[in-house]
Order: C-alpha cells, then structure tokens, then sequence
C-alpha cells in the first residue's frame, strides 16, 4: 500500500476529501519529522514509539584486508511497537 | 536535546494548530490514519508512507533458547513484528548533527611503511653508488679480456675444423663454458654486493679471477693443438671445476666414460647442469634488479641512472650472450656493450619526460597546480561550539570536501583544523567556480588529497 492508495482508503473510512487527507497526513508526517529530528520520542498509543537513537563510534575491521576504520556516530529512528499491537498480531497466523 | 516522550494527544494538539482543524477532527484523522495502516499491515501489505518512511511486518522464526536458572531448553514461539524503515531524507535530518562526519580509515600502519621507504631509499643509494664504479671495473677487464678471448677461439677453429669429428659443436660448447665462467663470476658479485657490501679486500681478488679462468681453455688449447678429441674432453671436464664444486662428481663420471661413447651424449648433459646454476643466479639478479628498480625511478638521480643502465647492460650481455655466443663471438667488431647502453639510456629519459609534459595540460590540473591566492571573501563566521569547518564547506560550496579551501584562507588563524579556538573568525573565501564543482570528481580528488595532506602534517 503506497502513500495514495493509504489516502483513498483513509477518506473512505472519515467520509472526507482525498485532498484534505493528503493534507493532514503531510501536516502530521512534517510534525512528527520535526520532533524526530529535536531527538524526541513520540509515542502513539496502541501502535508502538517512534525513537531517535544514538549509534556510538565503532571501530570496524575489513574482515579480509584487515584495513581497521573508525565508524563515525550516529543518529538513527527506531521504532517499537507497542504491546497492544504485539498482542493484536499474535492472532495472525504465520503463512510462508 | 530533550528526551521526552511525546504523547499522541500533544501530537493531535500541534497538528490541530499546523492544519488549522478542530483537535477533535486531527484526532480522528490520527485514530484512522493508524487503524488503516495496521489493518495494511495485518493483511501482509506493506505500508508506505511519503517522506517518512516503509511499514512493514516481519516474521521473526521461532528459536530455541536455555532458561537461565534450570538450563532447560525452551522453545521461543515465532512472532510477528512491525518494522519501520525511514526514508532517506528523514534519515538524513535526524543524522544532521554527524552528518559531517565520515569513516576514517586508521593508517596505524603508515608510520612504519614510510619509515621503511626511507631507510629503503637510503641505503640502495649507497649501494649503487658503491656498485656502479665496481660494474664499470668489472665491464672493463671483461671488455678487455674479450678480443683476446675471441682470437683464442678464431684460432681454435681454425686449428679444430681440419679434424674430422664434428667440431663446431664442441667449439660452440667451449665458447659457451668460456662465457659461463664469467657470468658466473659476476652474478655472484652482483648478489653478494647486494647481500653485504663487500669490503675493499674482496673488490681487488674477483676481477683477477676471471683473467686466470679464460687462461685455462687457452692452455688447454696450445695443448689441444692437433691433438685427439680425447683431449678435449679433458679439458672440457677441468673447465666446470672452479664454477661449481657440485657439478664435479658429474663430470668425473662423464670423464670416465668418454672414451667409450660418442662426445656428443655426455656434452649435453654438462650443458645441462651448468645451465641450472646460471639460470638460478640470472633469476637471483632479476629479483634483485625488481626489488631495486622502483626506488630509482622515484629519485631520477643521475647517479642512479647511470648504475641502472649498467645493471641493465650486464643483464643483457648474458643473456644473448649465452644464446647466440657464436655469431657475436667470431664477428670481432660487434661489442654489446655501447648497443645496449644506447638503447636503454634514452628510453628512460624519454620515458621520464614525457610524462612530466603530459600532466600540465590540463587547464584545471594547472589550476590545482598553482598556489591558490584568497583576496575576495564572502562571507565570515565565527567560530561556535560545534562549528566545523566541514559544515561551513558545505553550506557555502555545496560540498564538505572543498573544507581545505576555507582552511588554506585562514591557516595563520587556525593551528589544527580538528579543533579550531573558540571564537575565532573565520573568512569564506570566493573561490573559482571550477574548483568547487561538486560534480567534477577531478576537484573532490584534489580536494581530498588536500585534505590528507593538511590531516597528516598535524602532529
């Protein structure tokens, strides 16, 4: 489902505009990208936390030609889901 | 940087005020927007949302595990997982804090290959110096010992072709042993030089022993003179002794059964064992021309060049001298030596040359080339806590690589580029738009040999 197709299915459930979905949806994108990128966790209750996380500095050595570099930090998002949905998934059989 | 969490209703308030909706109308939105991606996703699709990022649920296998406390084994049941994968460029705004910052490779190992390369560098400097006038003696008593030589066996042939056996074999072999005693020598003081320079002692007695080796083949002639082909073996079997002592035994045996066989067997196999040990030496000596040849290019000394072009010359004298002994022995004017020179000595300075003009064609590398002045600035910043000049590269040339240009304009206020005094004032030069082309990989190149170069000179 793309980024289209999730507008078309939301403005069919709220009985509204496709446009003022599209709106909202990328008031609420920008929204959350900004705080994401003041390092603040955002938690959206019953489906999971979305969370800057910092990778530290590692030294990482080329396995074959043993050449060491020096991995700068990092800030990367995370997200986890919440345990309502944890639950909610356990009910989905497993198909593969 | 504040760690707090933010709620979903402090969500739905700032995007109720951003869209300028009711806070119940955004809260709606919020419950139906997440409701329609987990029903997606439930329904094993995958969620894409742009600008943002990718949802999507993982099946995560089940696996075995140990309790802790009693050590039995448990089996983890499989679960699935909703994963978020953002996109690019919210992994590139939430990173900006270290966007500037790049993998270094740690070249702990440098130090000591540079501090080898000198030492490298220096001692083959003395060492061909030393070896150059010794080559240049050594050529001399050959080139001196040769005409003589040549007359030896003119005569010889000349004696030898009114035998009835099949002589020129014999005499081809002779010139051959006669060429071989003297390579031998040598290459021997060729990779011993290399091995250990030797003391002045030991320089005096070789050149000597190549004069008492030729001498033997002519004794041996005079004895030889009209004489049976007996004879000749003899002399033959005496000649390998002073090369080599382990082909002694060979010989010996050889000697013994002459008489019985034709001359022609057992010639071949001496041949055979005298050309193992050349070949060894010759590949000693090219392994050690390798090992030397590059540290005389980088230098281009003049008294380098000139021992280069003698070791090639050396080289090159036995070789075809060994392979087609017998048309440049009997023909008394040809000398190798001044033919090989020739050509190898003007091969190389053209080689050096032409690569020197080749590289400032280029209009840009010209540009890179010269010293670049700052006079026009636009614009100034003062240094701040996490200001870098790699930030500043990038907001007024587009690209972190082109730091070492700011650097160069204020290096009389800069001590080390890693970490710049507070509050110090940094100019922006203007630069030629060539020069900072971001696109251009001929810039960035240059730019990051720049930036070696100002890395490695700190301390």
């Amino acid at each position: 489902m793309n980024h289209k197709e999730l507008i078309a299915s939301m403005a069919a459930k709220m009985n509204a505009p496709k446009s003022v979905v599209a709106d909202l949806l990328e008031t609420t994108v920008a929204t959350c990208t900004e705080l994401l990128a003041d390092r603040k966790t955002i938690g959206f209750q019953s489906f999971g936390n979305f969370e800057v996380r910092k990778k530290e500095e590692r030294l990482s050595v080329h396995p074959s030609t043993q050449i060491r570099t020096l991995i700068p930090p990092k800030l990367v998002v995370n997200f986890k889901q919440s345990n309502i949905v944890k639950d909610k998934l356990k009910d989905i059989p497993h198909h593969e | 940087m504040n760690k707090e969490k933010i709620s979903s209703q402090e969500i739905i308030d700032l995007v109720a005020t951003k869209a300028s909706v009711s806070k119940r109308a955004a809260e709606e939105f919020l419950k139906v927007m997440i409701a329609t991606i987990e029903e997606a996703l439930f329904a094993g699709e995958v969620v894409k949302i742009k600008n943002f990022g990718t949802f999507k649920l993982q099946w995560n296998e089940p696996r075995k595990s140990v309790n802790v406390q009693t050590g039995e084994e448990i089996i983890l049941d499989g679960y699935h997982k909703i994963t978020f994968t953002p996109e690019t460029s919210l992994k590139e705004l939430v990173n900006e804090p270290f966007a500037h910052l790049e993998p270094v490779q740690l070249d702990t190992d440098n130090d000591f290959i540079i501090q080898e390369t000198k030492e490298e560098v220096l001692d083959p400097l003395r060492i061909f110096t030393e070896q150059a006038s010794e080559i240049k003696d050594l050529l001399f008593e050959i080139n001196a010992l040769s005409p003589t030589a040549k007359k030896k066996e003119i005569e010889r042939e000349k004696i030898v072709v009114r035998d009835y056996f099949d002589v020129e074999e014999r005499i081809t072999d002779n010139v051959e042993i006669a060429s071989l005693i003297e390579q031998p020598e040598m290459l021997d003081e060729v990779g011993a030089d290399y091995r250990e320079s030797k003391t002045a002692e030991e320089d005096v007695t070789p050149p000597v022993q190549p004069v008492i080796i030729p001498e033997q083949p002519e004794i041996s002639v005079q004895n030889e003179t009209f004489s049976t082909p007996e004879v000749v073996e003899k002399e033959e079997a005496y000649i390998p002794e002073p090369v080599e002592p382990v082909v002694d035994e060979e010989t010996d045996s050889v000697f013994e059964s002459t008489p019985f066989l034709v001359g022609v067997k057992p010639k071949r196999k001496r041949k055979g064992w005298l050309w193992i040990p050349v070949a060894i030496l010759l590949l000693a000596s090219c392994v050690v021309l390798y090992i030397f040849y590059p540290p005389v290019n980088k230098f281009g000394n003049k008294l380098l060049s000139d021992t280069k072009v003698e070791i090639v010359y050396v080289e090159n004298v036995s070789i075809p001298g060994m392979i087609n002994s017998l048309k440049k022995w009997f023909r008394p004017e040809l000398k190798t030596a001044p033919a090989t020179e020739t050509v190898v000595v003007p091969k190389d300075t053209t080689a050096e040359d032409t690569v020197e003009i080749q590289e400032p064609v280029d209009s840009i590398q010209l540009m890179f080339d010269n010293p670049r002045v700052y006079t026009e600035f636009i614009a100034s910043e003062q240094i701040k806590a996490g200001s870098r000049l790699t930030i500043m590269s990038k907001k007024y040339y587009g690209s972190k690589d082109f730091w070492v240009y700011i650097y160069e304009a204020n290096k009389e206020r800069i001590q080390n580029p890693d970490n710049i005094e507070m509050g110090t004032l940094i100019r922006i030069p203007k630069l030629d738009p060539r020069l900072i082309d971001a696109s251009n990989p001929l810039c960035i190149q240059k730019a990051r040999e720049l930036h070696d170069e100002y890395v490695k000179k700190k301390p």
